[in-house]
């Protein structure tokens, strides 16, 4: 391999070299010099300068000048520059040119940049969006990546309103079981988040969508790649620029919009009628029970919840209580009802400060250019204690050395902390937790946030079952929790250009990751289920991971034929470290300036480490085109991965599509309102093992202190260690492969007044690695092995379409519709499994993977009414725990009688169809963009209802005002709730069912802004070149049917998706924003 | 010229990137696994003895369904009418149906039972091949670790025949690839069971320094147990007569009673000469599954900090339960039935007053008739001495009172002086203490033993027997006591059996002991199975505990097919209808 790879190789550079020669050759007669400019005068380097009817050419140095030969007097130049407008020029008897070029702004100028390589729209064959960087400003996300959302077609984004927070970001449909996100690439390196990236660093954002983009990733492609690069500094450019963005902005929680909770005394009420509803289910006589709403049938809530000790009294001995409370502070509360309710959302929210501050410095000489990028950004969670905060340092730089070498550097240090963070996976996971937002609804409103001592009151009053004061919850235990996170992240290149067109380049980059964290959690006895200990934890990792890439690129044209060769080498390691945690209770103080771990009772120390898969590739890449009219790429890749055993290691994934400019046919040049048409079809494999754990391979064994360990010898404090088998390998296990094909039509019409790009694509993941269930007689503890045996299918088109004009002469508008179709479907499983179960939520199963549904689709029975009389209960089909207004299920197999056999599919979490408008109007020094996202056709499994929907689900705790509508005769089948009342069975709180599934379709107004470019000569004498403020509005406006608090619920991802325990809400912000330019 | 020289030097290095890169491919893609040990690591003598502890911390379920519990709360003792869920509806609410007999196959907690089980066979099996094929155990060592782990493979074959009935025998000689999955579920795998206990029993040492480890008589112990179960009286009573004569703990302590009752689940009295073979518990390892991880729901609730655990309200004694422990004037349990079924200690003028609907500000008069002391070491209730915490208040501790009455559980209970010191406090709750659980201990033995005399043998021996299990608990010393006053609590009136009558009532005799004896642990519902007596057992029990908790019990009735559980439909799914099939009335 080693050998053969060098030979061809140098056979390539040869051939290059002879063909270089022999075009060499053509070359004769007079010089012709030039300039290529912009609208400022500055030199432009890189342009393309091609006389026309020939293969002559050259390409501008740093200041844009070129130098040219031709053949005879009426020679014309063809200028091209990715950014500009081509232009055409006679040199006539001219030995030197100066041309100004324009800037084109039609998407075809748009660099595609695919890391190895740099492409314009234009020529593209393949699938690839490009996001402008300016669209990454403008909200106060903690994320770039959250700014995709609508912006791309082809990409399903969700996420939360947590600041500093992970997002689902799904390329085209959802292609396995799990891992599916997609590949990030910064500045040519891996990486497996983007949370360090300041958005004002970023240049320019590409999300590759088809194998024929992608696949020059290979393996690690198949859900997509998203390449972003760095802002650079411009080469020749007089003096420095230097660049401030500041904003400033306001995250408000939406009080308003949270869910309705009853009030004290409505809650007291229902809680008397569902006394007098259990009465008449079990034919008994009703008692009123509630140790807080006194025996009779009128309940009253008393003027005490709890006084030491006493339940729903009126009177009380304050003395005595005070006297109490001072001997026995922490188990003497004196609780007094809240009458008028507490809004408990309103409690631990909070209107939430943003500001971000970006300064630029970019300048460059003929020899060398930099960046620098300084940035900083606070962000208050609405949450109470939850905020984020990101500095970060950039310094990218290329020097020349000489004329034929470059070596450059792009570097970043970023510094991360995350306080009072919710959910796990940094955050995504934060709507299917049992999260203080959920406490929020739990908690009745009767309880005051605090008691009369000015303690936290909580349930210790009897008889509200178990929910913790989510205000307490916030305040002591999160409010010093944080999450660090330092981090480099950078790569060093050489290009080197032993001849003309033909670059070769080593890149050598990769990401240093230090991470800490620390949590306290606080005694705390007021709580029918109170925290018996203070506790404190910490933990530190760290990770390298690291890339080496080596490319060869070269270009040339031969008459009507234009080739672009890229062969390249890789090396990677996905990161390998160490991490340690620690935790302990009870440290003799809980000063935050003593407790370290040496303080705290019963230590337990855990750490781990970890290799990171090494991957190995080769790839190549040929693009050509014949006269600029029909163009074919081809693609190949072989990885290999140490996940995989030997005998699979190697993956091969190539591509191949082809684009037909149809513009440049003769017979289109009488269709002059066609500007541009180009169809193009791709097909090709990419391959993905994200979901694969390293050691898939290998048969393990493991200890483990709460699963292995015994206490063998009788002792009373520690445990022995043991051993259990804790992973069964699969050393036959293979790549996955994505089969992807797609047709697509890039088109300009008008001279750039209408855009259209639409894709139609089909992506069939094969050899899906499937963690095969293993029958409990292997034991359960361990691992089961990924197995290639399952099959998932992604279809959807996407469709760009952009309309942009004058309405005056003074008013410019631009309109971009993105619009996403997608349906996911599992083709196959293992042989003899039809279904994969998820997780469980208070014994609800809500997700039942199956063949031919999406991933993540909801499972139960159907609703189809309540059973409104005892007639209707006696003469229904056989069902577990029926009864007078409660859930009435659909017999799915006709059987006679519920089981559950019957369950069905009650829909999908992935949206179908997801899309945006945007409009842009400028009008002389002002701009007004608004943007509408849309998401449609998926479900959302409203498990809050839950816990707020149904008396019994933890009787006395806080419920909904839906049980104002709970089934009552009059209300039969239009209740929106069974029946008020104790019972919980499966016909009743206890089963998955319909009535948890919600439509999930919203549209939001998610950004609105007004841009002021303040005029030349007014700042001119301030000595600022540019400057411009900028309003916006963020999710001003939702529409949507959905009943939770936020529409947009991720969830962990991929097989927990779409299940809304208590989400973390998107919600409406305002920021004003500055840019100034030096 | 310089410059020349930096590009020659950055061409070299890039050169030797390109080299390096190919130079190491092969080895660079072998990465070996991390923080893990692979199987011939274990091949040492402290590997095997490893994987052994680690076949024993199976014991405990840990890292499954709380369900798995070895202590069977949910199987054992809520489905033999000892205790009911307790806590509110909506808490944990798979267990409403399970207490009403109407276990659905696809529930998850069956499903992670089924698992915990098997998890311990396959620990079991592993332990068994890594010492046949270790070249570093002595011969002695390897037979004891085989034994060992036979009889802790004995032991969750048993549980899984008590549960399930049918089900795959997997040994050792099978494993993943091996055809694993092919193994049909079958009933008849008690003369596998027994091969495992008489395996240990034959070669199990009589005692080590690790008193958690199964010695020689555990093992004797647990096979006249099976011997009991397949109605084998005779062999069981040959069995226990030894095991009783001879046996010792595995730290060395002749088997007899601990004098006093509550002496028996007591953490500062873990592995006394009663405990015949328990599931050890600890704190301070860095994880509550360690510490009785299973039973942390438990505890009364909403105690604060005059009570233990706080959480979570769950399994609450039956109103049945409590008046099984009515007397006569003579110390006697009441033994007769009415027509009907009903047992004559759950009528009206024997059941044991109790606060049901009143709250603790309500007046409550304590009952004052003849009770058998054990009431008070088994269920807690309201105006008695709580351990040693407080007088048990009533509604204050009791999570969801009308829906699941007046008791609290009290055995597994740990004392107030324990707090932090035999307890661990690292969780959520502090409902972690570091009492054994204990399998069998030695007056289950005695009870049992009783059982295969009166079957097999002599009534005047089971007599014998049953008023040694009586005279413990007569122990004044034991009873439970006033903290203020050191009076007795309630009118505890115990003494033994003069006769124990004609076989039939000796039976009778011999099945009231266990429940009052054994009330709690798990026992009651394979017993009643095993008796032939759980339809008529539990449908009086369903409908009497019906009358107060209609809530929780309206409706429901027990089947004879609900003496065995589904087969969890995820398994069958896993392994097809051909390999598993599911158990009749499912």
């Amino acid at each position: 391999m080693k050998n053969n790879f060098y030979q061809s190789l140098r056979s390539f550079l040869l051939l290059a070299i002879v063909m270089l020669g022999s075009f060499s050759s053509f070359a004769q007669d007079r010089k012709v010099t030039g300039k290529v400019t912009d609208a400022n005068s500055e030199g432009i380097p890189g342009v393309s300068v091609a006389v026309k009817g020939t293969t002559t050419g050259a390409t501008t140095d740093a200041n844009g000048a070129f130098s040219v030969t031709v053949k005879s007097g009426n020679a014309v130049l063809t200028i091209s520059a990715v950014g500009y407008k081509t232009k055409t020029v006679s040199v006539g008897s001219q030995s030197s040119v100066s041309v100004s070029l324009d800037e084109d702004v039609s998407q075809l100028s748009e660099v595609i940049v695919t890391g190895y390589s740099v492409t314009n729209k234009k020529e593209s064959t393949a699938a690839a969006s490009i996001v402008k960087a300016a669209d990454l400003q403008i909200a106060p996300t903690g994320n770039v990546e959250q700014m995709l959302q609508g912006r791309v077609s082809g990409v399903t984004l969700i996420t939360n309103g947590q600041p500093g927070t992970n997002s689902i970001i799904r390329v085209r449909g959802f292609g396995a079981f799990g891992g599916n996100e997609p590949l990030y690439v910064v500045d040519g390196v891996p990486v497996g988040s983007t949370d360090f990236l300041s958005p004002d660093d970023i240049e320019s954002t590409t999300v590759l969508k088809d194998a024929a983009a992608a696949s020059i990733y290979g393996a690690r492609a198949a859900n997509g790649v998203i390449v972003y690069t760095t802002k650079q500094g411009s080469r020749g450019k007089k003096g420095l620029n230097i660049t401030y963005n500041g904003m400033y902005g306001a995250t408000d929680p939406n009080v308003d919009g949270a869910p309705k909770m009853l009030t004290p005394q409505e809650q007291a009420d229902w809680t008397h009628v569902a006394y007098r509803n259990n009465a008449a289910a079990n034919g008994t006589a009703v008692s009123y029970t509630h140790p807080q709403y006194g025996s009779s049938a009128q309940a009253v809530i008393p003027t005490y919840l709890h006084a030491n000790g006493l339940n729903g009294v009126n009177n009380v001995d304050l003395a005595a209580i005070t006297a109490a409370r001072a001997s026995n502070p922490e188990n003497v509360f004196l609780i007094k009802a809240n009458k008028a309710g507490t809004n408990w959302y309103d409690e631990i929210t909070r209107v939430g400060a943003t500001q971000r501050h970006s300064l630029g410095i970019s300048g460059g000489t003929e020899s060398g250019r930099f960046y620098l990028g300084l940035s900083g950004q606070q962000q208050d969670g609405i949450l109470i204690q939850n905020d984020f905060a990101r500095y970060s340092a950039r310094f990218n730089s290329e020097f020349s050395l000489g004329k034929k070498v470059k070596v450059g550097e792009n570097l970043q240090f970023t510094y991360r902390s995350v306080r009072g963070q919710a959910g796990g996976n940094n955050g995504l996971g934060v709507a299917g937790d049992e999260s203080v937002i959920l406490s929020a609804y739990r908690m009745p409103t009767v309880i005051p946030v605090y008691d009369e001592f000015g303690a936290f009151a909580s349930t210790k009053a009897a008889g509200f079952n178990n929910p913790r004061n989510p205000v307490r919850q916030i305040t002591l235990n999160n409010s010093n929790d944080n999450n660090y996170n330092a981090n480099a992240v950078g790569n060093i290149y050489v290009d080197y250009e032993p001849i003309k067109d033909l670059t070769l380049r080593t890149s050598i980059g990769g990401q240093y990751n230090a991470a800490a964290y620390k949590d306290y959690n606080y005694r705390y006895l007021g709580d029918s289920e109170p925290e018996a200990s203070n506790s404190f934890s910490e933990g530190q990792s760290y990770s390298f991971a690291w890339v080496m890439t080596n490319t060869a690129n070269y270009k040339f044209n031969w008459r009507k034929h234009g080739f672009k060769v890229l062969a390249g080498l890789e090396a990677l390691n996905t990161g390998y470290g160490r991490s340690i945690r620690g935790s302990g209770i009870n440290p003799f103080s809980m000063d935050l300036d003593f407790v370290t771990m040496n303080a705290v009772q019963s230590p337990v120390v855990n750490s781990n480490l970890f290799s990171g898969v090494n991957f190995y590739s080769l790839f190549g890449k040929l693009d050509y085109n014949f006269n600029e009219k029909y163009y074919f790429t081809g693609v190949v890749r072989r990885d290999g991965s140490s996940r995989f055993g030997s005998e699979n290691r190697y993956g091969i994934f190539p591509a191949f599509s082809a684009a037909w400019r149809v513009t440049s046919e003769e017979f289109m040049k009488d269709l002059p309102a066609i500007t541009d048409l180009k169809i193009r079809g791709g097909w090709g494999t990419m391959g993905n093992s994200n979901n694969v754990d390293p050691a898939n391979q290998y048969s393990l064994y493991a200890a483990n202190r709460g699963n292995s360990f015994y206490p063998i010898d009788g002792q009373s404090s520690g445990a022995n260690e043991g051993y259990y088998r804790s992973r069964i390998g699969n050393p036959a296990a293979k790549w996955e492969t994505a089969v992807t094909s797609n047709i697509g039509v890039d088109a300009t019409l008008l001279n750039g007044k209408w855009e259209v790009v639409f894709d139609i694509w089909r992506k069939d993941t094969e050899d899906l690695l499937f963690n095969v269930p293993l029958p409990a007689v292997v034991g359960s503890a361990a691992s089961a092995p990924s197995v290639n045996v399952a099959k998932m299918r992604n279809q959807g088109i996407d469709m760009q379409i952009i309309n942009r004009g004058n309405l005056t002469s003074d008013i410019k508008y631009e309109l971009t519709f993105n619009n996403s179709f997608l349906k996911n479907e599992i083709v196959q499983f293992a042989p003899g499994i039809t279904n994969l179960v998820g997780g469980s939520f208070r014994g609800i199963t809500p997700i039942r993977m199956e063949i031919g549904r999406s991933l993540s689709s909801f499972y139960g029975y159907q609703v189809i009414g309540y059973f409104n009389s005892a007639a209707e209960v006696a003469s229904s089909p056989e069902q577990s725990g029926k009864g007078v207004g409660r859930f009435r299920y659909a017999d799915i197999n006709g059987d006679g009688k519920i089981t559950p056999a019957d369950r069905t599919y009650l829909g999908s979490p992935v949206p179908t169809y997801t899309g945006g408008v945007n409009v842009g109007l400028t009008y002389k020094d002002f701009d007004l963009n608004m943007y509408l996202y849309a998401s449609a056709g998926n479900k959302i499994w409203n498990q809050s209802k839950w816990f707020t929907d149904f008396f019994g689900t933890f009787e006395g705790s806080g419920k909904g005002v839906r049980a104002k509508n709970s089934w009552t005769p009059a209300l039969g089948n239009a209740a929106e709730a069974p029946i008020w009342e104790s019972a919980s069975n499966i016909s009743t709180s206890a089963a998955e069912n319909s009535w948890y599934v919600e439509d999930g379709d919203y549209i939001r107004l998610q950004n609105i802004s007004l841009g002021y470019r303040i005029p030349k000569n007014i700042i001119s004498k301030i000595g600022v070149k540019g400057a411009k403020l900028t309003l916006s509005a963020n999710n001003l406006l939702t529409f949507t049917k959905y009943k939770g608090l936020d529409p947009g619920v991720g969830g962990a991802a991929d097989t927990s998706f779409g299940i809304d325990v208590g989400n973390y809400p998107v919600t409406r912000s305002f920021n004003a924003s500055i840019n100034l330019n030096f | 010229m310089k410059k020349y020289q930096i590009l020659k030097r950055l061409s070299l290095v890039s050169a030797s990137a390109f080299m390096l890169t190919f130079a190491c491919k092969d080895q660079f893609l072998e990465v070996p696994p991390t923080a893990s040990l692979a199987q011939a690591q274990l091949s040492s003598k402290a590997g095997v003895e490893g994987a052994l502890i680690g076949t024993y911390a199976q014991l405990a379920g840990k890292g499954f369904s709380r369900l798995a519990a070895p202590n069977n709360w949910v199987w054992g003792s809520i489905r033999g009418g000892e205790n009911n869920k307790g806590t509110d509806p909506g808490d944990y609410s798979n267990i409403n149906v399970m207490q009403r007999y109407e276990v659905p196959a696809n529930d998850g907690d069956l499903n992670s039972t089924w698992q915990a089980k098997y998890e311990g066979i396959a620990r079991a099996n592993a332990t068994i091949n890594l010492a046949n094929g270790s070249k570093e155990l002595s011969a002695s060592d390897k037979t004891r670790v085989v034994a060992e782990a036979r009889f802790l493979r004995g032991h969750f074959y048993f549980e899984l025949k008590r549960l399930f009935n049918s089900v795959p025998y997997v040994d050792e000689t099978q494993d993943y690839g091996k055809g694993i999955e092919k193994v049909v579920n079958t009933p008849d795998i008690w003369g596998k069971i027994e091969a495992d206990f008489k395996f240990a029993y034959d070669n199990l040492p009589e005692t080590s320094s690790s008193a958690g480890r199964a010695n020689k008589w555990a093992a004797g112990a647990y096979l006249g147990k099976v011997y009991l179960y397949q109605n084998k009286f005779a062999d069981a009573k040959a069995t226990f007569t030894t095991v009783i004569a001879n046996g010792k703990t595995t730290n060395g302590k002749k088997y007899g009673l601990v004098s006093k009752f509550a002496e028996v689940f007591n953490a500062e009295n873990d592995n006394n000469e009663e405990a015949i073979f328990a599931v050890q518990s600890s704190m301070n390892t860095g994880n509550v599954n360690n510490a009785n991880g299973f039973d942390d729901l438990n505890y009364p609730y909403n105690t604060g900090a005059d009570g233990p655990g706080n959480c979570c309200g769950f399994f609450q004694p039956s109103f049945s339960m409590a008046n099984a422990y009515r007397v006569s004037a003579d110390g006697l349990p009441l033994l007769g039935e009415q027509a009907d079924g009903t047992p004559d200690y759950n009528l009206a003028e024997n059941s044991v007053k109790n606060d049901y609907g009143k709250t603790t500000a309500d007046a409550f008069t304590e009952d004052a008739d003849p009770l058998d002391p054990r009431i008070d070491h088994t269920i807690g209730r309201r105006g008695i001495q709580y351990l040693d915490w407080i007088e048990h208040p009533g509604a204050n501790w009791i999570r969801n009172q009308p829906y699941a009455g007046p008791y609290s559980p009290k055995k597994y209970v740990y004392y107030k002086r324990q707090e932090n010191t035999l307890t661990d406090g690292s969780s959520w709750t502090r409902g972690y203490a570091t009492m054994n659980f204990n399998i069998i201990r030695f007056a289950d033995v005695l009870l049992m033993a009783a059982e295969a005399e009166i079957e097999a043998g002599s009534l005047a021996t089971a007599l014998g027997y049953i008023n040694q299990v009586r005279s413990r608990a007569a122990n004044p010393a034991g009873f439970v006591k006033n903290a203020k006053t050191g009076a007795n609590e309630a009118n505890y009136v115990i003494s033994t059996y003069s006769t124990l009558g004609d076989q039939a009532n000796a039976r009778k005799i011999v099945r009231m002991e266990r429940l009052l004896e054994l009330a709690t642990e798990g026992h009651r519902f394979f017993d009643l199975v095993r008796w032939g007596t759980a339809n008529k057992t539990l449908n009086a029990y369903l409908k009497y505990e019906s009358k107060w908790l209609v809530t929780k019990f309206g409706g429901a009735s027990y089947q004879d097919t609900d003496a065995i559980l589904p087969i969890p439909q995820s398994q069958i799914d896993i392994q097809g209808t051909s390999v598993l099939k599911q158990n009749p009335g499912y």
